[in-house]
């Protein structure tokens, strides 16, 4: 996962792994050169000082250069890497087979490619520093040969094992550190809940209850946090002593050979500085584990959103286009058959069949058992996203996106002008147009009767072979409603149309109308007849 | 925090005995001493490496304790500030931004919190005590180290400086890419059914790309940043070693001293880099903190007016019942002698028939008791306006008052003003001119718009009263038809429901916001076309319901569905956000008029038969 999502990002990684060890080897440099002017100047003069202060700042000028590049590269890896993740998220919600947002709070699913996006992102700049460091113990340790054989070895020797024992360590932290993103996560999650129910929170005046909810959240949150702070500083305390431990092996060896005249006080000094240099690399480490371990637990959480079982696998067919549009749904004992170009109305006494029927002819899942087909063949075998190019099924509950209206409704300038404007008197979205100031608007901003307005002149200016609707006028006022109505049937005449909905306006200007109850059809007919002869059409109808 | 503060403090200074030591060693290496002094050292040496990471450890641990929990307190209270934002604010900025502060900036303070405090309080001790250490060795070290101070002076402030306006600019970058990755994420389904994944994934795209090329434009500014760090450090250094030089050639100083300076100035890079750098995540954190402070100010200001304009005389702040942390510490207006209509919202002043006099309790004259009589209104609405433009007026000179137990429905077409009419009474958007009254206790106001809470089916209706028993809650439910269904859920009332739960349909859901309404249990009620999700054969259901939850309740009903309208008490009609007609059905079919032409249509639609 790690691996794929770095991937494109090989050259700046590269180019920023060999600037930055180039940076820590100008870093191990200094406490060398240190030792190295201490040694020349109190043997020579002013000019030997001179010299080497020189040399000295050469070194800085070449370090603090791959240092700005080495920055840059690694966070351009990093923030490509995290949007391209981000990318991979987006797509993989809004892919053609759904199933992503099966169980995950959409506020959860935003963290998911925002945080850990940026965290797994952020194992670039680890990665980066993390081969830097240990390029800067190379360079450390081959300095330390040169002064030294005894030392050099003692460092080249001894750094390993010390790697592995703070990687040991750092293990247990990966398991904190995932439970406490993951009650972050649902905390936030619940924020985000609370701010998309904030009209009902304000209509019942329970900000106080919902204010303790979100409190319960984030003080477990608090608890998992706290208890992932101490597990860390615990470990930042363990790799400290580590490293302490070994700088003061270094020094007394070295203090040692100089006592027997192997080093020169300057050596010494330059062993000692960079023994001490070093503790800065291997406490890299540390945070590079950390990192590692917080990327890891993010990649898993990405994994499980890009690998989430599709709600509606299989099915690659092409339908035949153009559609004739006969549809046919058995389900369980539900058998249900509309003519091409008929314009059915579809009442359910279960309000629940109803929206379960608008999510199977959408193939937003598939039946359990039983099918239902499309000009004969079967939805499940048809490619969701070609299935809907020919047939739009659009829930009671459809969204609509800041823009401008026409924007909206066109999807973008999909459908012609003239489409768009037959589809917004049809819907009578045109009245809704002349009640903005400009013609952009919020979703949130408009009433429920404009919002279901402008959705139904989406719907109609997409010009679907088959399109199904449910109650898309139920925020819509009696005169308004049988005026959408009458206009419904001249901008769908010829094409399938399916109203799944208990509205008398709209019924009444369907071909025909089939009763489902308990599971079945049990009337079919006009809304007329049905009206006239059904005593259970009556009462869902016209109550 | 003090402890945290002086474990702190003794593990830099357990940390700091490491370069005297080593200097020491140099000291003990020229001068050719024992094995046995050189190990002594190295003990030392061990003992302050184990001191320093034993105490620094546990300080920062204790550190990070405070930090966290005090973290905690602040989103918490600042969720419960944007949870009492005016509705008609939170709709203008966008609840994704909303969001994006609920989720982004809370983040970005959490890990200036967790991680940058106890680094930044270790940075800093670690320099002052250096410092000192330093000039313990020799002062004219402390001098030359001094020197690189100008430059970095000068660096945090050149650098403050431009990473102020790109970090607030970053943000709002970050902000706009999280709206509409929320919008896209939440409209997945609809953006399928239309096809149209492709311009909403180039939407996210171009969002998400344009904050990443503001996060690296930051980043290459913290390099220039650090470039000039690194000329300071130079500098010093150089100043350090020469001081030395001279001072060894003097035989001011041993060599071992001279080394113990050097190995200080240059323990010193770190903690500097880290206590400047640290700047910046103050900056994202400060503006990220601006932008949560933001809101709970601006919670803070819409409380006091709150308060006074829809407080009814007898109770003072009725509209504003649970006054928070949030409300409390503001104090200000709401203190106000007798609020008057200088203290009311912006126009008031200027709407004549809001200021009647006293006896009629207009404008908002909180400070004066005026006991009711028996048969005084429940809600009481004169010289109502109101606007989100001011050309363009919703409603305008609205006077309604319901007695209590009315059954008041508002009928008109669409975009009509029927939905403000029903939220300025709740309480939910403030008038722009004239006022509510409405009777001690609160107001529920049930809209059409189904929010179903994510988590246990139970605790959703608990928001309505956090205190209800299993008994109660399942009697609410009974009450509202709903138990049946709910009983046959995997798990009764302990289900997950909402968004990542079950799928409760649009009935259902209504169901569960009447449930919530009779747990709330308030004297006046407020439905806003709460029976229209459902369609037809979910909204006799409902207005069964409905009639159920609201017996015993002032009622004021939105309706487009004309038996709803036909049944109340007493039919108000609006056209173009006025009252252009009230009675009850009898006498308003019984004369020409838009509701005599609205019922034509109805129940032409219904033949009975």
């Amino acid at each position: 996962m790690i691996r794929s999502a770095l991937a494109p990002q090989r050259r700046a990684i590269a180019l920023g792994t060999l600037l930055a060890t180039s940076w820590q080897a100008g870093e191990a440099a200094v406490p060398f050169l240190i030792g190295v002017i201490i040694d020349r100047a109190v043997a020579g003069g002013v000019g030997d000082l001179a010299l080497w202060l020189g040399v000295l700042g050469a070194v800085y000028l070449g370090l603090s250069y791959s240092f700005r590049y080495a920055a840059r590269s690694s966070e351009r890896a990093s923030e490509q890497a995290a949007h391209d993740l981000r990318m991979r998220v987006t797509q993989r919600v809004l892919h053609d087979r759904g199933g992503a947002e099966t169980d995950r709070l959409p506020g959860a699913l935003v963290s998911v490619a925002t945080g850990d996006a940026a965290r797994v992102g952020a194992v670039a700049v680890a990665v980066i520093f993390g081969i830097a460091a240990v390029g800067a113990v190379l360079v450390g340790a081959v300095l330390l040969l040169s002064v030294s054989l005894p030392l050099g070895l003692l460092v080249l020797l001894g750094t390993p094992p010390l790697m592995v024992l703070t990687r040991l360590i750092g293990k247990p932290l990966e398991a904190r550190s995932e439970t406490e993103q993951e009650h972050a996560a649902q905390a936030s999650g619940v924020a985000a809940d609370l701010v998309a129910g904030l009209r009902v929170v304000k209509g019942l005046r329970a900000e106080q209850a919902a204010v303790a909810r979100y409190r319960e959240r984030s003080r477990s949150a608090l608890a998992a946090t706290v208890h992932a702070a101490r597990a860390e500083s615990a470990y930042q305390s363990l790799v400290l002593s580590l490293s302490g431990l070994f700088l003061a092996v270094i020094a007394v060896t070295g203090g040692l050979l100089a006592v027997r005249g192997d080093l020169t006080v300057g050596q010494l000094i330059s062993s000692v500085g960079l023994a001490q240099f070093l503790v800065g690399p291997m406490s890299t480490f540390g945070w590079v584990g950390a990192d590692l371990a917080q990327g890891r637990a993010s990649a898993r959480r990405i994994a499980a959103v890009l690998a989430a079982p599709e709600a509606v696998p299989g099915g690659e067919a092409v339908p035949v286009i153009p559609a004739s549009g006969a549809l046919r749904v058995r389900v369980s004992t539900l058998d249900l058959t509309v003519a091409p170009g008929e314009m059915l109305g579809v009442v359910t006494t279960d309000p629940a069949l109803a929206m379960e029927l608008v999510r199977l002819l959408g193939r937003s899942h598939d039946p359990a058992e039983g099918e239902v087909t499309l000009d004969g063949v079967a939805l499940s075998s048809l490619a969701p996203a070609d299935l809907r190019s020919v047939l739009l099924a659009t829930d009671h509950h459809t969204d609509l996106f800041d823009g401008t209206l026409r924007g909206a409704i066109s999807l973008a300038g999909r459908a012609s002008a003239e489409v768009v404007d037959a589809a917004m008197i049809a819907a009578d979205a045109d009245e809704v147009a002349r009640s903005l100031p400009d013609s952009t608007f919020e979703a949130r901003t408009l009433s429920g009767g404009q919002r279901q307005r402008v959705a139904l002149a989406r719907s109609l200016a997409a010009e679907p072979a088959v399109l199904v609707v449910h109650d898309p006028t139920t925020a819509v006022d009696a005169v308004t409603e049988a005026r959408i109505a009458g206009r419904l049937r001249g901008m769908r005449a010829g094409r399938t149309t399916v109203l799944v909905t208990t509205s008398p306006a709209l019924l009444a200007v369907a071909d025909r109308v089939v009763l489902v109850d308990d599971g079945a059809v049990c009337a079919s007919g006009t809304h007329l007849e049905l009206v006239t002869r059904d005593e259970t059409y009556r009462g869902t109808v016209l109550a | 925090m003090t402890v945290a503060l002086a474990l702190l403090v003794a593990g830099t200074v357990a940390g700091l005995v490491t370069p005297p030591l080593l200097g020491r060693i140099v000291d003990l290496a020229s001068s050719g001493a024992s094995t046995g002094a050189i190990v002594l050292i190295g003990a030392g040496l061990v003992a302050g490496a184990l001191g320093e990471a034993i105490l620094a450890g546990w300080g920062v641990a204790l550190l990070a304790q405070g930090a966290e929990s005090m973290l905690a307190s602040l989103r918490e209270r600042f969720v419960d500030s944007a949870l009492r934002l005016p509705l008609e604010q939170v709709e203008r900025a966008g609840a994704g931004d909303l969001t994006s502060r609920v989720t982004n900036d809370v983040a970005a303070i959490a890990e200036a919190a967790r991680s940058a405090l106890p680094e930044f309080s270790r940075a800093m001790l670690t320099i002052g005590l250096t410092l000192a250490g330093m000039a313990v060795l020799d002062w004219r070290f402390l001098i030359a180290a001094l020197i690189a101070v100008p430059v970095q002076v000068y660096t945090v402030r050149w650098y403050a400086r431009r990473a102020g306006p790109l970090y607030a600019s970053q943000r709002v970058a970050v902000a706009a890419q999280q709206h509409h990755l929320l919008a896209t994420i939440d409209g997945a389904r609809t953006i399928r059914a239309f096809r149209i994944a492709d311009e909403h994934r180039a939407r996210v795209a171009a969002k998400s790309q344009e904050a990443v090329d503001l996060l690296l434009r930051g980043v290459a500014l913290q390099t220039r940043f650090y470039a000039r760090l690194h000329v300071a450090e130079f500098a010093g250094l150089t100043a350090v070693l020469s001081t030395g030089f001279f001072l060894v050639r003097a035989d001011a100083v041993s060599i071992g001293t001279a080394t113990a300076a050097a190995l200080y100035f240059h323990g010193l890079f770190n903690p500097i880099n880290v206590a400047l750098a640290l700047v910046d995540d103050a900056q994202v954190a400060a503006s990220g903190l601006n932008r949560l402070v933001g809101v709970a100010d601006l919670a803070d200001s819409a409380a006091a007016p709150q308060a006074i304009s829809a407080g009814a005389p007898q109770t003072g702040p009725a509209a504003a019942p649970q006054t928070g942390p949030a409300a409390a510490s503001s104090g200000g207006p709401s203190a106000e002698p007798s609020g008057g209509p200088s203290a009311g919202p912006p126009g008031e002043g200027a709407a004549g028939p809001s200021v009647v006099p006293a006896s009629s309790s207009g404008g908002g004259a909180t400070a004066i008791p005026q006991p009711l009589p028996a048969a005084s209104p429940a809600v009481r609405v004169s010289g109502l306006g109101f606007s989100y433009r001011e050309d363009r007026p919703v409603l305008s000179d609205i006077d309604l008052t319901i007695a209590p137990g009315e059954r008041v429905a508002v009928v008109g077409s669409t975009g009509a003003g029927k939905t403000t009419l029903a939220k300025l009474i709740a309480g939910v958007h403030q008038p722009t001119a004239g006022s509510v009254h409405v009777p001690a206790g609160e107001v529920v106001l049930i809209t059409q718009e189904v929010h179903v809470f994510a988590g246990p089916l139970a605790d959703d209706l608990r928001l309505a009263r956090p205190a209800a028993t299993d008994d109660e809650v399942r009697a609410a439910l009974t009450a509202v038809d709903a138990l049946t269904w709910v009983d046959q859920l995997p798990e009764g009332m302990s289900t997950e429901v909402g968004s990542g739960g079950h799928t409760v349909t649009a009935a259902q859901a209504q169901q569960l916001a009447f449930a919530r309404l009779i747990l709330a249990d308030p004297p006046v009620a407020i439905l806003d076309e709460a029976t229209a999700e459902a369609g037809s054969a979910g909204a006799r259901l409902l207005e069964r319901v409905a009639a159920t939850a609201l017996s015993g309740r002032t009622a004021v009903i939105v309706a487009h569905r004309l038996t709803q309208a036909a049944t109340a008490d007493r039919i108000v009609v609006l056209d173009a956000g006025r009252i252009v007609e009230q009675g009850t059905h009898q006498e308003l079919t019984a004369r020409p008029g838009p509701y005599a032409t609205l019922w034509q249509v109805w129940s032409d639609q219904r033949p009975q038969p």
